[in-house]
C-alpha cells in the first residue's frame, strides 16, 4: 500500500431539482402546519380529556350488528355498490377505448374525453353524492348515481393505461386481414386487456363498497345514514357496533376478491 | 398476378425504402425476397396489401389498383391476402381457435364478431386450416401456452383460414431454431403447392431461399438488384445483393453451428 | 403433412371445448348478485329518467351567480386552502410514523410474525374510509382541520406503511447483503443498504397519496372536521345552490392544479430514476402504470 493520496473522481452534486424539491417539501410544510394550526402538545391535550367515543369502544353494543334496521341499511350499501359498479364497469369500456390512440384515431375527441376524465376524478365522491342529493334528492339513487360516476372515472382511467401498454401485433394482424375498426377491437384489443380489466372491475368494487358505506352521511342512503343518526345523538356505542359490522364486511368481500383478482391475472 | 410499376416508397424521415421498383409477380408463384435488414423487404410486402402506402407509381393486386383504394376497398384487397408475422402476432390470451378465426372477421357479420359467435362454416374453415398446418388438437389450448413453432403454424393457419389467393410471409422464422424453421418453410412450400396460393416470402437466410424458393428477387436500398430462379443464385449474385462476401452470418446452418 | 386430395369436403371435429368451471361459477354469483340487487334495491328507477334533467336544472341555479361575488370566492379558496392543507400534513404525519412502522413489516428485515402482526393493523387502517375516522375524532379533537388532520393521518398510514413495505420487499438482495458482510448493524443496514435505493420511490408515492388525500379532505368537512367540504354540506342543507356551485369549481380547479405540480413533480422522479438505476431488474420500472395504481389506494 502506498501513502499516496487517492484522488476520487469528482462526487455527483445533487441535482437542482431534488434540492429544490426538498426546500418545497419543508416550506410546503412550515406554511400548512400554520395554517391547519397543527401542535402535539394540543393533541395530547385532547387525548387526555374525557372521551365520549372512546367510552362508546369499550360499550360497545353487538347488537347493533344484527339490528333490523342495521341489516337493511347495509343491504341497500351493497346493492348501490353492486349497482354502482356494474354500470360504470360496462360505460368504461367504450370511454376507455375512445379515449386512447388505440381505439381512437382522432386526436381531438381522445384529448376532450381525457379531459372530461380528469375533471370526474377530481370530484371526491360524497361531493358527487352531495350533488346528486341536491339534483335528484334524497335516497339510494342519488348514492348509486354518484358511485357510477366514480366508477367510471377510475375504471376508465387504469383501463386506457392498460390500453396504451398492448402489443400491437395483434391489431397489425387484424388490420392485415381486413378486419373493421369495431371488429379488430374486439378480436385484437379486448382479449388482451380483459383479464387486467375484470380484474380492476373487482378492485372498483372494494373501493364502491367502502365508499358507499358514508354516502349516507349527505343522505344518498347506506349504512351512512345510520352512522349520522347515531353521531348526531351521540350514541357511540351503537355506532361502534355498526362500524365493525362495516369491517366486517369489507374484510371478507376484499379476502374473496383478492383470491379471485390473483386467478385472473 | 401482382405488378409494380415505378413505384416508389419514401418515409417520413427521407428514408427511401422502394426506389423505381417494376416488378411482376405471376399466380401460384412461391417467391423468396432477400437482403439487408432495411434494403426494403419488409415494405414491399407491405405495399402489396396496403399497409404501407405508395409514395408514386402504380401497384395492381389481383385487379384491385391499391394506391388508389377505399377504405373498404382496402380492407376487401386485404381479406384476400393473407399475412404471416416474424413475431407472430397472436393474442397470446385467447385460444388458437379464436385466433384463426380472426381470419374470418372479413366474411362474418359484424354483431357475430362482437358477441363471438362465429357461424358453423366459418369455424369449419378454421379447424380445416389448422389441420393443416397439423395443430388442430391444440384448438383451445391459450397461445400464450405453445411453443415458437406452433405458434407460427397458428400464424399460418389464421393466413389459410382467409381463403387468400396470396399469402405474405414477413421474416416467418427469424424468431425460430432451424429445425423448426424448416418445419415451417415446409408448409408454406406446401400451401403455396397444394392450394395454388401465391406466395412471397422475406428471408435473412440465404441457404433458406435458395433450398425453398421456386424465384429470388434481391433487393439493395430499396432497388430491385436480382430476379430469377433460386438455381441462378450463385454467390456472386449474394454479394452483389448485399454489398460484401458471404460470412456465416448469412446462412442459418453455419450460423446455427457457430 | 396432410394429403391434399381428402378433408375438403369432410367435416372436421374439433376437439371438445375444455369447460372452464371458476369462470362459469364466477359469472353465475354476478350475474345474481347485480340482478337480484337490481330487483329489490329500495328505488324508482323511473326517477333515473328524470335525473338529467333535474341535474340540468340544478347546474342552472348551481352558476346562476357566476362568477359570485369576490368575498364568496376568496372564502371559499380559504376554504379549499384549509383541505389542501390538511391533506398535505396528514400526509406527512403518516409518511413519518408509516415508515419505521414498515420496516417492521418487512419479511426480510424483520422475522415473519412481526410483520405479521404489524400486516395486520395496516390492513384494519386501510379499510376505514377517513370519513369514518373524522366522524370518530370530532368529538375528542373538536370542529377543527386538526381532527381532518388526524383522519387522513391514520387513514393514510396503512396504506403507505404497506406501499413502502412492498417496495422494501422488492429492493434488491444485493446491497443488504454487502452491508451485512462489512459486519453492519441492522439500523447502517437500513440506512446504507436500504434507504438509497428506495428514496425516489417513497417519494413519488408520498405525493401520490398527497393527491389522493386531497380528495378526502375536500369532503371531510362534511363530518365537521374542517376544509372546504364544511361549506357544501352547509349547502345542501340550507339548499344553496350558488354556493354549491362555487364549492364545486373550487374543488375540482384546486384538485386538478394540485395534481398537475405533484404529477409533474412525481414524473420527474420517476424519470431521473430510470437514468440512474436504468437496469430492467428495477422493481420500480417493471411496475406498469395499471399494477401500480391497483396496489394503491383509492383514488379517491
Amino acid at each position: 500500500m502506498s501513502d499516496e493520496r487517492l484522488q476520487l473522481p469528482p462526487k455527483p452534486k445533487p441535482s437542482l431539482f431534488a434540492i429544490g424539491v426538498w426546500v418545497l417539501v419543508v416550506v410546503f410544510t412550515v406554511i400548512t402546519a400554520r395554517r391547519v394550526g397543527f401542535s402535539f402538545s394540543g393533541i395530547i391535550e385532547d387525548l387526555q380529556r374525557p372521551n365520549p367515543v372512546l367510552d362508546g369502544l369499550w360499550n360497545i353494543r353487538w347488537g347493533e350488528m344484527f339490528s333490523e334496521r342495521s341489516r337493511k341499511a347495509f343491504v341497500e350499501t351493497l346493492q348501490m355498490a353492486v349497482l354502482g359498479t356494474t354500470g360504470g364497469v360496462i360505460v368504461s369500456l367504450p370511454l376507455a377505448l375512445w379515449s386512447t390512440e388505440v381505439g381512437n384515431p382522432y386526436v381531438v375527441p381522445r384529448v376532450i374525453l381525457r379531459s372530461i376524465n380528469n375533471v370526474i376524478r377530481s370530484i371526491p365522491d360524497l361531493l358527487w353524492a352531495g350533488l346528486f342529493v341536491l339534483g335528484v334528492g334524497i335516497g339510494a339513487l342519488s348514492g348509486l348515481l354518484a358511485l357510477f360516476f366514480f366508477s367510471l372515472a377510475v375504471m376508465t382511467k387504469l383501463t386506457a393505461d392498460t390500453l396504451d401498454g398492448i402489443d400491437m401485433g395483434p391489431i397489425e394482424a387484424a388490420d392485415a386481414a381486413g378486419a373493421s375498426h369495431s371488429q379488430m377491437l374486439r378480436t385484437a384489443v379486448v382479449p388482451q386487456i380483459l383479464p387486467a380489466f375484470s380484474s380492476y372491475a373487482l378492485y372498483d368494487f372494494e373501493l364502491n363498497l367502502r365508499a358507499s358505506a358514508v354516502l349516507g352521511l349527505v343522505g344518498a342512503g347506506g349504512i351512512g345514514n345510520r352512522l349520522d343518526f347515531f353521531r348526531n345523538r351521540g350514541q357511540w356505542d351503537k355506532l361502534w357496533g355498526l362500524v365493525f359490522m362495516f369491517f366486517l364486511v369489507v374484510f371478507i368481500v376484499e379476502w374473496v376478491s383478492v383470491r379471485i383478482r390473483r386467478r385472473l391475472v | 398476378m401482382i405488378r409494380f410499376e415505378q413505384a416508389n416508397v419514401i418515409y417520413d424521415g427521407g428514408v427511401t425504402a422502394m426506389k423505381d421498383l417494376d416488378l411482376e409477380i405471376g399466380d401460384g408463384e412461391f417467391v423468396v425476397i432477400v437482403g439487408l435488414s432495411g434494403a426494403g423487404k419488409s415494405t414491399l410486402i407491405r405495399a402489396i396489401n396496403g399497409l404501407v402506402p405508395l409514395t408514386s407509381g402504380q401497384l395492381d393486386v389481383n385487379g384491385h389498383d391499391v394506391p388508389n383504394l377505399s377504405r373498404k376497398e382496402r380492407r376487401a384487397l386485404r381479406s384476400e391476402v393473407g399475412m404471416i408475422f416474424q413475431g407472430f402476432n397472436l393474442v397470446d390470451r385467447t385460444s388458437v381457435i379464436n385466433n384463426v378465426l380472426m381470419g374470418r372477421l372479413h366474411q362474418v357479420p359484424t354483431w357475430r364478431t362482437l358477441i363471438g359467435r362465429y357461424p358453423d362454416r366459418d369455424i369449419q374453415i378454421a379447424a380445416r386450416a389448422l389441420q393443416r398446418v397439423e395443430i388442430l388438437d391444440r384448438a383451445y389450448v391459450r397461445a400464450s401456452n405453445l411453443s415458437g413453432g406452433q405458434r407460427q403454424r397458428v400464424g399460418i393457419a389464421r393466413a389459410l383460414a382467409q381463403e387468400p389467393k396470396i399469402i405474405l410471409a414477413d421474416e416467418p422464422v427469424a424468431s425460430l431454431d432451424p429445425p423448426t424453421s424448416h418445419v415451417v418453410m415446409k408448409y408454406l412450400q406446401q400451401i403455396s403447392r397444394d392450394l395454388g396460393i401465391t406466395t412471397i416470402v422475406n428471408l435473412h437466410f440465404l441457404d433458406l431461399a435458395t433450398a425453398y424458393a421456386d424465384r429470388i428477387i434481391g433487393l439493395r436500398s430499396g432497388e430491385l438488384v436480382f430476379d430469377g430462379p433460386g438455381s441462378a443464385c450463385d454467390a456472386q449474385v449474394f454479394e452483389d445483393i448485399y454489398g460484401r462476401s458471404l460470412t456465416a452470418d448469412d446462412t442459418m446452418e453455419k450460423q446455427a453451428a457457430l | 403433412m396432410s394429403s391434399p386430395t381428402n378433408s375438403a369436403s369432410a367435416r372436421i371435429q374439433l376437439p371438445s371445448k375444455p369447460r372452464d368451471t371458476f369462470k362459469l361459477v364466477l359469472s353465475t354469483v354476478f350475474v345474481v348478485l347485480i340482478g337480484w340487487s337490481l330487483v329489490s334495491v329500495d328505488l324508482k328507477w323511473s326517477r333515473l329518467l328524470d335525473a338529467p334533467a333535474d341535474m340540468w336544472n340544478l347546474f342552472g341555479v348551481m352558476f346562476d351567480e357566476f362568477p359570485w361575488t369576490s368575498e364568496e370566492r376568496t372564502r371559499m379558496i380559504g376554504l379549499m386552502w384549509d383541505s389542501i392543507a390538511m391533506a398535505w400534513i396528514g400526509t406527512i404525519i403518516a409518511a413519518v410514523f408509516a415508515v419505521p412502522l414498515s420496516f417492521l413489516a418487512a419479511e426480510n428485515l424483520v422475522g415473519r410474525p412481526i410483520a405479521w402482526v404489524t400486516r395486520q393493523v395496516f390492513n384494519i387502517l386501510r379499510a376505514v374510509p377517513e370519513v369514518i375516522l373524522a366522524l370518530l375524532f370530532v368529538p375528542v379533537f373538536g370542529l377543527s382541520p386538526m381532527a381532518g388532520v388526524l383522519a387522513i393521518g391514520v387513514g393514510s398510514l396503512g396504506s403507505l406503511g404497506k406501499l413502502f413495505y412492498e417496495i422494501i420487499e422488492n429492493v434488491q438482495k444485493g446491497p443488504i447483503e454487502a452491508a451485512d458482510a462489512v459486519g453492519a448493524s441492522s439500523v447502517q443496514r437500513l440506512r446504507w443498504g436500504v434507504v438509497p435505493q428506495v428514496a425516489p420511490e417513497l417519494t413519488s408515492f408520498l405525493l401520490y397519496r398527497f393527491e389522493i388525500n386531497i380528495r378526502a379532505s375536500a369532503v371531510l368537512g362534511i363530518v365537521g372536521a374542517g376544509g372546504i367540504g364544511g361549506a357544501l354540506v352547509d349547502a345542501i342543507r340550507f339548499q344553496e345552490y350558488d354556493q354549491a356551485g362555487l364549492a364545486l369549481v373550487v374543488v375540482i380547479l384546486g384538485t386538478i392544479a394540485v395534481d398537475t405540480v405533484s404529477g409533474a413533480i412525481r414524473k420527474r422522479i420517476v424519470a431521473g430514476r430510470a437514468v440512474e438505476v436504468g437496469g430492467p431488474d428495477d422493481p420500480m420500472l417493471a411496475v406498469s402504470p395499471g399494477a401500480a395504481l391497483l396496489a394503491q389506494e383509492p383514488s379517491r
